[in-house]
């Protein structure tokens, strides 16, 4: 039976396997390869996307629970024109991106987070982070980065 | 065995219809709530079982009530849930740090209470010692009706249930106490603790200890009450480095178990340091 979504605004429906895990229809049916399903067990936070508005590790998300569910991407996050996110234009700025692996992970945590706190300290940004691991970074960026969308004058 | 595509999964609309659906099937099926725990079988070389039955749905599996007297919190509570509708109750704050410091945000959004105490091979649930250091009972539904039992009676004989069991909600009775969780993950965050210490202690107006309860969790395959240590602190004052030395007396009575992240003597080792923790914290609390 199919499992009914929507997906990025869009109603969408597909007939997989209930254990399928929603980073795998999301990258191989829907060709949303945003996510990225990397270590498989929930530590790494590459697959993070928002289901009904709360982050979730898509690579540990049965298809099958998800019936009715409101799944947003990063691909939402950018203007259909092309124009960067307030948060995604603040990480390039920062020059925060390096290799791309985790950012999209990284952007939905963060997205997530702006939604229930639209100011959040330093240290809620970094809690929020939690999840999501950089291989490269060293996160300092990133964080100043977040902080600079949400407390100008506190990324300074 | 059953590849992960040839799983089925049937979604309960109620408690009663997943213990029939349960026990019907006899040991090819399991509950699922978040998933997080079961989704990893695969990679982990586990088995993957013929039906999976989704418990998310079930109204009766939900929410947290605060009574008088007790705390009841349905089995597909989240972390993230419990963490926040245990805000505001001193005695809980144990409970409640071990809620809202397990895992990541992603994953308290969506694991829950009684998937956290089910998972037979999750040796470092934060919630299960937490949950015997506050002295919870669990109740538990299958196919001969609802039974209440000690939550360590649970952990103990969870693996030989009959077909059907189910946990319906977790019973956390409320007291003139405090609690304190201590975990020692690798990372800061967003990794399984080495080791687990949670405490639930009375003082006495003399500020002595009338009654402690410790769990240890994470360092022996199934998390424990120490009640050697317990033992050797009654009756002493809230003395961080007393309770530490004390716990080094008594480390032995631990089998602890060897992981890829630490050794089973290592696990043992920082049980002290957490102790010393566990009481400033409560000595803080006061």
């Amino acid at each position: 039976m199919p499992v009914n979504l929507v997906v990025n605004g869009e109603e969408r429906a597909v007939a997989a396997p209930p254990l399928t895990p929603l980073a795998d229809v999301l990258r191989d049916t829907f060709f949303l390869t945003g996510a990225k399903h990397v270590c498989g067990e929930g530590f790494c936070g590459a697959c993070t996307v928002l289901v009904d508005g709360k982050p979730a590790v898509s690579c540990l998300t049965p298809v099958g629970l998800l019936e009715g569910s409101e799944i947003r991407t990063v691909e939402l996050l950018a203007d259909p024109s092309g124009d960067l996110s307030p948060l995604q234009a603040a990480m390039e700025r920062h020059d925060a991106v390096q290799c791309g692996m985790c950012f999209p992970g990284i952007l939905m945590s963060l997205t997530a987070l702006f939604e229930t706190d639209a100011a959040p300290s330093r240290d809620t940004v970094r809690t929020a982070l939690a999840g999501n691991i950089c291989r490269c970074t060293g996160y300092e960026r990133i964080v100043e980065a977040a902080l600079s969308v949400c407390q100008p004058e506190a990324a300074q | 065995m059953v590849a992960a595509h040839e799983a089925r999964l049937h979604v309960a609309t109620s408690v009663d219809d997943a213990v029939a659906v349960l026990t019907e099937a006899g040991g090819d099926a399991v509950p699922m709530a978040g998933a997080t725990w079961l989704m990893r079988a695969e990679l982990r070389d586990e088995p993957i079982r013929p039906l999976y039955v989704a418990l998310g749905r079930i109204e009766a599996l939900k929410g947290v009530e605060i009574a008088a007297d007790a705390v009841s919190i349905g089995a597909c509570v989240t972390h993230a849930e419990l963490a926040g509708g245990l805000a505001g109750l001193p005695e809980m704050r144990g409970l409640a740090q071990a809620a809202g410091h397990a895992a990541t945000p992603a994953v308290r959004a969506v694991a829950t209470v009684g998937g956290n105490l089910a998972a037979s091979g999750f040796a470092a649930a934060d919630l299960a010692p937490a949950l015997l250091a506050a002295d919870a009972e669990v109740e538990v539904a299958g196919s001969n009706g609802t039974e209440r039992l000690p939550l360590a009676g649970y952990l103990a004989t969870r693996d030989q249930a009959a077909a059907g069991s189910l946990i319906v909600r977790v019973i956390v009775p409320r007291g003139d106490c405090v609690s304190a969780h201590t975990r020692l993950p690798l990372r800061v965050a967003g990794d399984y603790p080495v080791a687990i210490v949670s405490m639930n202690v009375a003082v006495s107006p003399d500020g002595t200890i009338a009654d402690l309860r410790i769990g240890v969790g994470s360092v022996e395959p199934v998390a424990a009450r120490w009640t050697a240590l317990e033992e050797a602190l009654a009756s002493q004052p809230l003395d961080p480095e007393a309770a530490a030395t004390a716990a080094r007396e008594h480390a032995g009575v631990f089998a602890p178990r060897d992981g890829v992240e630490a050794s089973g003597a290592y696990r043992v080792r920082v049980l002290p340091a957490l102790v010393r923790r566990a009481i400033e914290a409560l000595a803080a609390s006061r």
